[in-house]
């Protein structure tokens, strides 16, 4: 054990990263996975429950939705969703932000004050409404809701790490750097940026859980992926229609965003704690 | 108290130069929309034509910071358009859905403050004893948690296993609403309907519950943070030399520096839950700003995204300034400047 980076002797760390992983492999073996296509309809077995509960087949084991789709199968595709949509929304929100908070942090002065002011404006849009408006915008699709949540998120990065670039710029060995005649970008990128990496990562991973739900509410009201795309969202949104005939359809989705989310914050949690960052408590979706 | 106005007036007018920006941010991305307004509130044999006429009429052939302009002309005006989906004036399906809405925030961060103090006291209480580390996952799995999850959750747990409260409406059918202020509690108490009171509380419950609990974690966690810092402070061990009971230290002198940075949280916690109303509202069909705008953002009817979008940052950034005035009051450390 003792050869092991010190971030990955933390429990909480190992305990994100496995369940983190153990998703991002069911989103990328989705089809040997599922036992069926997740579109396909058997009309005449529809809100099947569980298999373990009266009445349940074993073909299928999680039951079946209103038009007898598999709900195992349509949860296994709808990671995949989830998974993209956190991964390339947090880390282009983070690219953005991260830029942005540099600049800011680092120059000071007259760029700060707008960046700030940008930033300002932009928190006085509650996320949900600011992502929801950007969706009429811009359509549906998935490139469309991962445009959509970089648009909105890439302040929460900002906010955070320009008061993290402001205390880094002022330590004495960026000051040296500049009198030995680094350019301000290779002052940026070779002494700034390595100690505000640790920040950068913690809330990427927390980002990406918010990434999930956000996901998870625009596909629930209906302006996230088109409708032959299984995605959470939109099968706690069926479920929620038949939620006397069949409370296991509303209960699965729930439970997979859950655990994903889970799985995003117990590992961010545990890269503040053994990276020794401090986050500020950054505000949810 | 007079250095302070100066400092308030400013935040006002910075709040509203920052609600013009957005406003003209709202308009701009609503103009990318691919659907045109013109034609969407002809009937379906309308000429392209006549849509012409209509699109000329709207003045959606004007340069975009001519029809920005317009707008908000129209706006300070109070004139919000009418919806093209329903077929109504914006500004009265807005005076009829914010009350409720409002109602739902207030009671929601009634519960949130609650439920982040007890909780933020507990976590300070066992800081440091072999409960911490589980009291801390708790706070961990009820952070994974957004409102929108606890909503379900709730309705499945005591609407549809336990059947214990309702969850769809405001209401019970066969209730007549009063109408006098627009806000339902105040109405029934103040038309003496107590059943009817009594029955709207209940249809909250189960919302407020789900949005407050959503975001008490994070008021338990600050002010846990900034009790342990007050209990770093010299008059803190002052006080306990002086010999005053740890009940008294944590009451009059701890709790009372500690809850400053806390409330100012609060209040920023206050904006977001007032956007969280959307999520809850959709979920219980409760009769809200939040319903209306998703009904619109589905129809595409612009008008209303446009005036709700909007009325969601009035509310927000108010809040926000009051919070930020009321930090001012509160703070003597501030007054400075």
């Amino acid at each position: 054990m003792s050869q092991l980076p010190t971030w990955l002797r933390s429990g909480r760390v190992v305990v994100g990263l496995a369940i983190v992983t153990a998703i991002a492999l069911i989103a990328i073996f989705a089809p040997l996975l599922a036992p069926h296509d997740p579109n396909e309809q058997n009309l005449i077995s529809t809100l099947l429950p569980p298999a373990w509960q009266n009445g349940g087949d074993a073909a299928f084991p999680l039951g079946t939705d209103s038009l007898g789709r598999c709900t195992l199968s349509r949860l296994i595709y709808g990671a995949r969703i989830a998974m993209t949509v956190a991964i390339v929304a947090s880390l282009g929100a983070m690219i953005i932000g991260a830029v942005l908070a540099h600049i800011a942090g680092y120059f000071g002065g007259i760029i700060d004050w707008l960046i700030g002011r940008t930033v300002d404006v932009w928190m006085s849009f509650p996320p949900v409404i600011l992502s929801l408006i950007l969706m009429v915008g811009l359509g549906t699709g998935l490139r469309n809701v991962i445009l959509a949540i970089v648009l909105v998120d890439w302040t929460r990065f900002c906010r955070v790490l320009r008061s993290e670039v402001l205390v880094v710029t002022r330590r004495d060995y960026v000051a040296a750097a500049r009198l030995v005649g680094f350019s301000h970008w290779r002052t940026i990128t070779r002494e700034i940026v390595p100690a505000t990496l640790p920040l950068l990562i913690t809330l990427v991973s927390l980002e990406m859980g918010i990434a999930v739900i956000v996901e998870a509410i625009l596909s629930f009201v209906g302006m996230s992926v088109g409708a032959t795309t299984p995605a959470w969202g939109q099968m706690i949104a069926d479920a929620r229609q038949y939620i006397y005939e069949s409370p296991w359809n509303l209960f699965f989705p729930i439970l997979a965003i859950f655990v994903t989310v889970l799985g995003f914050n117990v590992l961010g949690d545990g890269l503040r704690r053994t990276l020794d960052v401090r986050v500020t408590e950054t505000q949810r979706a | 108290m007079t250095s302070i106005l100066p400092l308030i007036a400013r935040r006002i007018l910075v709040s509203i130069v920052i609600l013009f920006i957005v406003s003209a941010l709202l308009f701009c991305i609503l103009r990318l929309l691919p659907v045109d307004p013109a034609a969407m509130s002809m009937p379906t044999t309308a000429t392209i034509a006549e849509i012409e006429v209509k699109r000329h009429e709207m003045g959606l052939d004007l340069p975009l910071y001519d029809q920005y302009l317009i707008w908000a002309g129209q706006v300070l005006r109070g004139d919000l358009g009418s919806s093209i989906h329903f077929r109504r004036g914006v500004a009265g399906l807005i005076t009829s859905t914010l009350p409720s809405t409002i109602e739902l925030a207030v009671l929601a961060m009634i519960v949130a403050g609650v439920l982040g103090i007890v909780g933020g006291l507990f976590l300070f209480h066992v800081r440091g004893t072999a409960r911490e580390p589980v009291a801390d996952t708790a706070s961990i799995v009820l952070l994974s948690l957004p409102e929108f999850l606890w909503g379900l959750f709730f309705i499945l747990l005591f609407g549809v296993a336990l059947e214990l409260l309702p969850f769809t409406g405001r209401l019970s059918p066969g209730f007549q609403r009063p109408s006098i202020t627009g806000f339902l509690l105040i109405d029934t108490l103040l038309t003496g309907q107590l059943g009817m009171f009594v029955d709207a509380m209940k249809h909250m419950i189960l919302p407020a519950l789900a949005l407050g609990i959503a975001f008490s974690p994070t008021i338990m966690r600050v002010l846990r943070s900034s009790l342990i810092d007050v209990y770093q402070e010299d008059y803190i061990h002052q006080a306990r030399l002086r010999g005053v009971s740890e009940r008294r230290i944590l009451v009059r002198h701890a709790l009372k520096n500690a809850i400053l940075p806390t409330l100012s949280l609060m209040g920023v916690q206050f904006g977001f839950l007032f956007g969280g109303t959307l999520l809850i509202e959709v979920i219980y069909s409760y009769p809200g700003m939040g319903n209306l705008m998703v009904d619109a953002v589905r129809n595409a009817d612009l008008p209303i995204i446009q005036s709700v979008g909007l009325t969601y940052c009035v509310v927000v950034l108010t809040i926000n300034t009051a919070v930020d005035a009321l930090y001012l009051i509160l703070n003597p450390k501030l007054r400075i400047a």
